[in-house]
């Protein structure tokens, strides 16, 4: 009795574990039938390099791809050294009340909604930055990234402080019981051995970075242009998506935005293998 | 003839998650003698080495009253004294846990490990005095072609004896050990309990132990840890 009933729940688990990763390639299908015409024509590399202009013909998501990439990248480069310094911070060098409230001010930043942080951006950020920087109206990439720092960055720092708290207690007390400092074990045993959990909490963060919608359609202005700098407005494949109206099932419009999903999610599936495989090679030790 | 003091407590108290370990406890420990403690399990025996290292104060809820002097130098050192270095302490006292403890890394960098912690030794010293501790510990035979593997695939007795290699590395003049034997064969344990008389020359140490024979066997004097007091057992001629 109780081994058919183990093996139910084997069957049950084993069962959803497949569909939830058959649901991703399903969804890859569904974005690749529908995108096909534009892509079939041997247009992938019009599509990579053209600019968005419907009224020429021309469906190119360029602009999108590269307002997507310094957007998001930009945002993970202001959130990762934040967030470990934050984790630091809250796991190491604070203890008792400093630690455990600064870590509920982060829990609680995490039940933010989203829009939230777009309206602040719009009336907080943009006008600094516009009126800090005295060009352009303060929507623009570097806004939009700030921004989503700010978004990424609670998620990614109780992340890190827990993947620190899982590094057994003992490793700890031989490293201060031979005289080494409070510093000296993290950097020689907590990060090193909570590195893969590091890395997984990077990769998170940097999906929803790529995937994230409302901040970039809310502060980075959403013109359909290439960047030339961090203070030039730009529009991402998201916020492209949210944008593009097109009410014809049939048009190359309304298809174009299918390339733009196929695109969204190459990026994320390549940019998270990447930062994996870059992250295997520090966890030699750590078992 | 009676030994120089090596550590001396007065009023000790000390008490963890609310309990009382040590009440108002004031002993010397001689130098260079093998102290043993003794004691019903969950008397705090294990704690009470931890007052004397200081390694207490990274467990939250501990309190601690009262001195703990010791003698460095020729001269008494109090170690709760505001400002005092407890770096400097912990690589004096050693300390050998219950459980075996390596670091999930090699097993010369293991060893190696409180050196380089400390800073300011050539890699050429570093490699002999690994080799010297190892030897000491009685476990260079079994390991000196395989330095570099991870110290996680060691038996419990190998880690044992490495953990012993890596607080020797830092010549001590107190060595703590917390039942340090409970996880090895008895031939490993007899060559450890060897090693601690070696030891003994020109090092102090005080050790936890379940183990009725060894404590007669090797230990020159006998404490007991009950009831929140330490009391001389007795000592052998």
């Amino acid at each position: 009795m109780r081994r058919t009933k183990e093996h139910a729940v084997e069957i049950f688990f084993v069962f959803s574990a497949y569909f939830s990763a058959l649901l991703t390639v399903v969804i890859f299908g569904f974005m690749l039938a529908l995108g096909l015409p534009l892509l079939a024509e041997g247009r992938i590399f019009s599509i990579m390099t053209q600019p968005w202009a419907p009224h020429l013909g021309q469906f190119g998501i360029q602009p999108m791809i590269v307002g997507t990439l310094a957007i998001s990248l930009l945002s993970m480069l202001f959130a990762f050294p934040l967030s470990l310094g934050c984790a630091i911070l809250i796991s190491v060098v604070s203890r008792g009340t400093v630690s455990w409230l600064l870590r509920k001010m982060v829990e609680m930043m995490t039940g933010i909604p989203t829009v939230i942080y777009g309206f602040v951006g719009i009336f907080l950020l943009v006008p600094l930055v516009r009126e800090f920087f005295a060009a352009g109206s303060g929507m623009c990439v570097l806004s939009a990234a700030l921004m989503l720092t700010l978004l990424v960055s609670p998620t990614m720092i109780l992340f890190f402080c827990e993947s620190f708290a899982r590094v057994p207690d003992s490793y700890g007390k031989a490293v201060l019981a031979v005289g080494g400092t409070e510093i000296q074990k993290f950097f020689h045993v907590t990060l090193p051995n909570s590195w893969p959990g590091v890395v997984i909490g990077f990769t998170l963060a940097l999906g929803r970075a790529l995937g994230d919608t409302l901040i970039a359609l809310m502060i980075a202005g959403n013109a359909v242009q290439t960047p030339n700098s961090l203070l030039d407005s730009a529009r991402t494949l998201t916020s492209h998506i949210a944008l593009v109206f097109a009410a014809d099932y049939e048009s190359l419009e309304f298809k174009a935005i299918f390339a733009c999903g196929i695109f969204l999610y190459l990026f994320t599936t390549i940019l998270v293998m990447a930062v994996r495989l870059l992250g295997v090679g520090r966890e030699r030790w750590a078992r | 003839m009676e030994k120089a003091v090596k550590i001396r407590t007065e009023n000790l108290c000390f008490s963890y998650n609310g309990r009382t370990i040590l009440h108002k406890t004031s002993i010397e420990f001689a130098e260079r003698e093998i102290t043993a403690i003794v004691g019903p399990s969950g008397s705090g025996k294990s704690t009470f080495l931890l007052t004397l290292n200081r390694l207490w104060e990274a467990i939250p809820r501990c309190s601690l009253q009262g001195t703990v002097a010791m003698n460095f130098d020729g001269s008494f050192h109090d170690i709760y004294r505001e400002g005092y270095p407890v770096t400097r302490l912990r690589r004096q006292v050693g300390m050998v846990f219950q459980i075996p403890n390596p670091l999930p890394m090699s097993i010369y960098r293991n060893v190696a490990f409180p050196l380089q912690l400390k800073g300011g030794l050539t890699k050429e010293t570093i490699r002999a005095q690994v080799e010297d501790c190892l030897r000491k510990a009685r476990l260079w035979d079994e390991v000196h072609d395989r330095l570099h593997s991870s110290a996680l695939d060691l038996s419990g007795g190998q880690q044992q004896r490495l953990c012993i290699a890596r607080a020797l590395i830092l010549q001590p003049e107190v060595l703590l050990l917390d039942e340090p034997t409970s996880a090895l064969d008895h031939a490993t344990a007899a060559a450890i309990e060897e090693l601690l008389l070696e030891l003994k020359k020109n090092c102090t140490i005080l050790l936890v132990s379940h183990y009725l024979n060894q404590v007669t066997r090797i230990a020159d004097t006998v404490i007991e840890l009950h009831n929140g007091t330490l009391v001389r057992k007795g000592e052998k001629a």
